[in-house]
């Protein structure tokens, strides 16, 4: 049954080819992307279950294909590696993907793209299940750089606006910058240990005669870098608010759920070697905390629903990486699962209050939605609730709970306090949010309503977000006893206080709200305010310090110095071809003769030599 | 001499192919029906494959001294059948259409292939020689067809007639050469066969005193070898005869005839072990590195793309030859027998390229059959020659890609393969060169390899531009001056083309990217067949 769990990629990927290739009418095309994607989770839940049922010895299986090339020593395989980390990240990406598929269907309807729209999403699932189930770092590579092009292709789906354009280009370009760093760790592993099977590598690194310090701690910094910049962290997260721009159910799928998450999944995978370079862990750490801050200030002050949702995914993943950075591994998986149902959840109602409002996305021409339209307004109550994390009756607070106690363990207070202090504001700006869409007086009127295929998702996502705390992951072969897990004193407190919290979070929220100070205005605000608006300005920053300097270069070397070298090459190369070919005379005895000179030549050059 | 029921099966793929030479010549006499002798070939063709599928995996077996069935020969014999049957469906479309006798071109494919058959089986010169002249001399007359165009008017054209003509001269001189290397070599050891010579080499005696003989006669064998293989400065004859001879027979010249020779060297190389004389590896280096570049320079800015494949072949040769230097310099510096991934390289380069070069000739033959479709005004001359002439002027591929998408894309994938463009089989073997050159630290000759290569990816992906560039119009103003073809006042050429040789093409372009993107069951084929070669031997 195992050997099935190639068809994860393969059916989505199937699905991608047919659906490129005919472009079929609507109907026909989301039955096709959505019944391929379908098949996927189907055989993955029963692969699962019986993995779960009866477990390999050692807890983990490896699936060999077929080896790509053989090359000397490189030998990449297509194979997969299963474990249950594996397992639970196919498990989120085939199912929330399906729901967020069907979703689609309703979503999309009667635009132009719709078959194209639904091969990205087709392969996107496909190169997202080749990433987390690679078993050697080629094809890790392949399925990070496949899910970066999908991304880039769907944030710019609507691509006559280039705004769109733009958005997808940043998103491509500042994740790059990530990339790079991640593959020459990728290449400094391998010269390291001479494989690039990824367990393989994981356990040579416990052996002394390749142990060495200084390159783990650099080689673990550089796959970060990697992650930042999948993931969306400081200082490569500029590019996620833009990647708005692409259709709704696409920043539920990617850009919140699933894409974002892989540098968490990275970390999660390699933490072997996080482990024995501390100083690399730890600034995991530093840059979840820093992240989740400034993040959520951002997401106070947001006026767009969605770039609200964005900072509030960016933030959220900062905690994955404080857990990762703390040592509570399977927290942060944990924390990446519920994210990724309450996220989707949210994204999708945000997507049909936007859907119902004729895409407006802006929060101040909105309101009083309560009464209008309240299958939605439920599913956004449990989203927003889950992601202030309210105590017992949400998935968000059990993992949150989790990943604040491993920090708490840890005996970095730094950590911990930060992380609390981002809760609250968590709490503060999700429920901003309801208050402002969802209360009040309605300013736009719904014109039309969601159809069933959009409601479906929305009420499974929010069992899902609710029940999903219940859900216990069996990752304690796979990722080592986390920080949460060990016992220390004055946990009841750390539980006392981590209730309350969110709470106290939801009444400043009304009390805000009640006051009017909502931060919606655009003129006249406050400076720190508007500050915050624009990220903190790192987009301004990146133009002074990287963008202008570099366009101000190309324009001084408009006639390029450099490439008049290349020019001269090319010269020699034309004059070379010039002379060489006067000897293509046509003539048989010119012919003849050079036969006949070459081989004095050559005869003299070997016997006198 | 032991010759029993095993050694008759073993050679029952020659003798099959003797036969169908024999029925489809009687044939010929009977009855000239084109089609029927056409299909004829393929049959004996494919009973011939069928044959040596029924010996593939046996153990390697001598047939007398001359020659030896194994897997290695099994493996690519199978290839050149393969390329033979392409080829021979190729032709059936081009000669289709085309005036005058052309039955008896099936007969001399047969024969040749037969040469070729008999060349990658042989371990003995005698074989060697013998497999060698029956391929050429088959080629002669093959490079001369159609005979019709005895009457062209168009003087610009290349015509087969000379082209024959040259290719015989030329290779007459090969072959003499090739000749005199073996016997020289036999005063020198006073052996003829691969095994005999080697170990005769390594003796001291033949070390000190008969050195010249031994050196001026492998020099010789190695001249007549690059001859074939179209090295420099044994390279002269290629673009002539390329261009002048019918595409369909250009195709079999520069995939089966050099692929026979390539095996036949890689087999004569995996007898030899040990210490290279320094000598010969300085000379090899020196005709790859020339070969390489020269190939690629010539083929800059040549508007016929019969001829700049043909350059392009000869570079090909080239990078071959960095693969049997590696291994050259590897046995040399650790005194065994060249073995591991050079070996591999070789084998695995060969097979892409003949995958490739049968593509890319191929798509130019498909071009070239059928019947003219629409013929522009041109300025000078009549349309004499029109249905005739090869499609194969750079003018005729302006645009191509928005009249024939499906050729097109096929060529282009072909050219980019040429090119060794990732996801394409050519890059996988152009990875393995280069690999095998690193494992040697030939730093010097892949450097070299790298230029030229640079050199390579400018007229292929020109090529490619023509093709796809938007027709009238459509000009996009980057490097108009020297992208464009020089002879715009010529006409462009377009044709029907036959369906079925379509579908063919699209065959090949397909085997081409699939073995780009998974390699892997090809590579340990080959990796199986060198380990059981190295056991046998």
């Amino acid at each position: 049954m195992l050997n099935a769990i190639a068809c994860v990629t393969l059916l989505p990927l199937f699905g991608f080819f047919v659906l490129t290739l005919l472009r079929p009418p609507e109907r026909v095309a989301a039955w096709i992307g959505c019944g391929t994607v379908a098949a996927a989770a189907a055989i993955l839940f029963t692969i699962t279950i019986g993995f779960l049922q009866n477990p390999p010895a050692e807890g983990h299986a490896v699936v060999h294909y077929g080896t790509w090339v053989g090359i000397g020593s490189f030998q990449p395989g297509f194979s997969a590696w299963v474990d249950m980390l594996t397992l639970t990240m196919l498990c989120i990406i085939t199912g929330v993907g399906f729901l967020i598929h069907v979703y689609s269907a309703g979503y999309m309807v009667r635009d132009e793209g719709f078959a194209r729209y639904f091969s990205y999403l087709n392969l996107f699932i496909a190169a997202m299940t080749v990433l987390v189930m690679a078993d050697n770092l080629l094809l890790l590579f392949m399925g990070w750089e496949g899910v970066g092009l999908c991304s880039y292709l769907l944030i710019g789906f609507w691509y006559r606006d280039p705004a769109n354009g733009a958005a997808a280009r940043k998103a491509f370009i500042v994740t790059r910058v990530g990339d790079t760093a991640m593959i020459i760790g990728f290449f400094m592993l391998y010269l390291q240990f001479s494989t690039i099977d990824i367990a393989e590598i994981l356990r040579r690194s416990h052996e002394a005669i390749y142990f060495n310090q200084s390159l783990y701690t650099v080689v673990a910094l550089l796959l970060l870098g990697g992650a930042v910049g999948k993931s969306a962290q400081l200082p490569l997260q500029t590019w996620l608010p833009d990647a708005m721009a692409g259709p709704t159910p696409v920043s539920a799928l990617i850009h919140a759920a699933t894409m974002v998450t892989a540098g968490v999944y990275l970390i999660a995978r390699t933490h072997p070697l996080f482990m024995q370079a501390p100083l690399a862990q730890h600034a995991v750490g530093w840059v979840g905390l820093l992240t989740l801050l400034i993040a959520g200030a951002s997401a106070l002050v947001q006026v767009d629903i969605k770039r609200i949702l964005a900072y509030s995914t960016i933030s959220q993943i900062g905690y994955m990486f404080l857990g990762l950075g703390v040592g509570a591994w399977s927290a942060s998986i944990f924390h990446l699962m519920t994210h990724a149902f309450f996220k989707a959840l949210l994204f999708l109602s945000a997507g049909t209050v936007i859907f119902c409002l004729h895409h407006k996305q802006d929060i101040t021409e909105m309101g009083g939605l309560r009464k209008l339209m309240p299958l939605t307004f439920a599913s956004f109550v449990i989203g927003c609730g889950s992601l202030a994390s309210l105590p017992l009756i949400t998935s968000g607070f059990y993992s949150k709970d989790e990943i604040l106690i491993g920090a708490w363990n840890s005996g970095e207070m730094a950590f911990f306090w930060g992380g609390v202090v981002g809760a609250l504001i968590t709490a503060v700006y999700s429920f901003r949010l309801v208050f402002v869409v969802f209360f009040g007086a309605p300013k736009t009127h719904p014109d039309h309503a969601p159809t069933l295929n959009m409601q479906v998702p929305l009420v499974l996502l929010g069992i899902l977000s609710v029940m999903g705390g219940a859900i216990h992951l069996r990752l304690d072969g796979v990722l080592p006893i986390g920080s949460h897990e060990v016992s220390t004193g004055g946990h009841g407190m750390i539980s006392a206080l981590l209730i309350v919290l969110p709470l106290v979070g939801v009444a400043l929220a009304w009390w805000l709200y009640r006051r009017g100070i909502t931060w919606t205005k655009t003129t006249g605000a406050p400076a720190a305010m508007l500050f915050f608006r624009r990220g903190w300005a790192f987009d301004a920053l990146y133009d002074a310090v990287l963008v202008h300097p570099w366009v101000w270069l190309a324009t001084v070397n408009r006639s390029d110095v450099v490439d008049s070298g290349y020019t001269a090459v090319a010269r020699l190369t034309q004059w070379l071809y010039q002379q060489a070919s006067i000897t293509q005379t046509g003539s048989v005895r010119w012919y003849a003769g050079v036969m006949i000179f070459g081989f004095t030549l050559i005869l003299s050059a070997a016997v006198f030599l | 001499m032991n010759f029993g029921f095993p050694h008759f099966m073993a050679l029952l793929p020659v003798i099959s192919l003797t036969v169908a030479s024999v029925v489809v010549m009687l044939c010929t006499a009977f009855f000239r029906r084109h089609g029927l002798i056409a299909a004829l070939t393929l049959l004996g063709l494919g009973i011939t494959l069928a044959c040596l599928h029924q010996q593939s995996g046996i153990a390697a077996i001598e047939v007398t001294p001359l020659m030896q069935f194994d897997r290695l020969s099994v493996f690519f014999s199978a290839w050149i059948l393969v390329a033979a049957m392409v080829v021979t469906l190729l032709s059936w479309h081009y000669f289709r259409t085309r005036e005058g006798l052309s039955e008896e071109l099936y007969v001399l494919l047969l024969t040749a292939t037969l040469g070729a058959v008999v060349m990658v089986s042989s371990i003995h010169f005698a074989s060697f020689f013998l497999g060698l002249e029956i391929l050429s001399v088959s080629l002669f007359a093959l490079v001369a067809y159609p005979v019709t165009s005895l009457t062209r008017k168009d003087r610009s054209a290349a015509s087969p007639i000379e082209a024959g003509i040259k290719y015989l001269i030329l290779a007459g001189i090969a072959s003499a050469m090739l000749a005199m290397g073996m016997a020289f070599l036999y005063a020198a050891t006073g052996e003829l066969s691969f095994s005999g010579i080697q170990t005769m080499l390594q003796t001291d005696a033949v070390h000190e005193s008969r050195n010249l003989y031994a050196m001026g006669g492998i020099v010789m064998i190695l001249a007549g070898v690059a001859f074939k293989l179209a090295l420099v400065p044994f390279h002269m004859w290629t673009p002539d005869v390329y261009h002048g001879a019918p595409a369909p027979v250009t195709a079999f010249l520069a995939t089966v005839s050099k692929f026979a020779m390539l095996v036949l060297i890689l087999r004569a190389f995996l007898f030899a072990r040990g210490d290279h004389p320094e000598a010969v590896i300085a000379v090899v280096t020196g005709v790859a590195a020339v070969s390489m570049l020269v190939g690629n320079l010539l083929a800059l800015q040549q508007n016929n793309v019969k001829r700049m494949l043909a350059y392009s072949s000869i570079s090909h040769s080239g990078y071959v030859l960095v693969a049997f230097l590696a291994g050259m310099v590897a046995s040399t510096a650790n005194a065994i027998k060249a073995e591991g991934i050079e070996v591999e390289a070789i084998a695995f380069y060969i097979v892409s390229y003949l995958l490739t070069s049968l593509t890319a000739f191929g798509v130019v033959s498909v071009l070239s059959s059928g019947r003219e479709r629409v013929s522009y005004s041109r300025e000078s001359g009549g349309n004499v020659d029109a249905e005739t002439r090869d499609t194969d002027g750079l003018q005729d591929y302006e645009s191509l890609f928005w009249k024939r998408p499906v050729m097109a894309s096929v060529f282009a994938i072909a050219l980019l393969s040429s090119a060794g463009i990732p996801l394409t089989i050519g890059f996988m073997g152009k990875f393995y060169i280069f690999a095998a050159g690193v494992t040697s630290a030939l730093w010097w000759l892949l450097l070299v390899l790298i230029a030229s290569s640079g050199i390579g990816l400018f007229y292929y992906l020109r090529l490619v531009l023509v093709m796809f560039r938007l027709p009238e119009g459509g000009h996009d103003g980057h490097g108009e001056e020297v992208m464009a073809p020089a002879q715009t006042t010529a006409a462009a050429l377009v044709r029907e083309i036959p369906v079925g040789a379509r579908w063919l093409m699209v065959l090949l372009g397909g085997v081409i990217l699939w073995l780009g993107v998974y390699p892997g069951p090809l590579m340990a084929e080959i990796r199986d067949i060198l380990v059981a070669m190295r056991v046998a031997g």
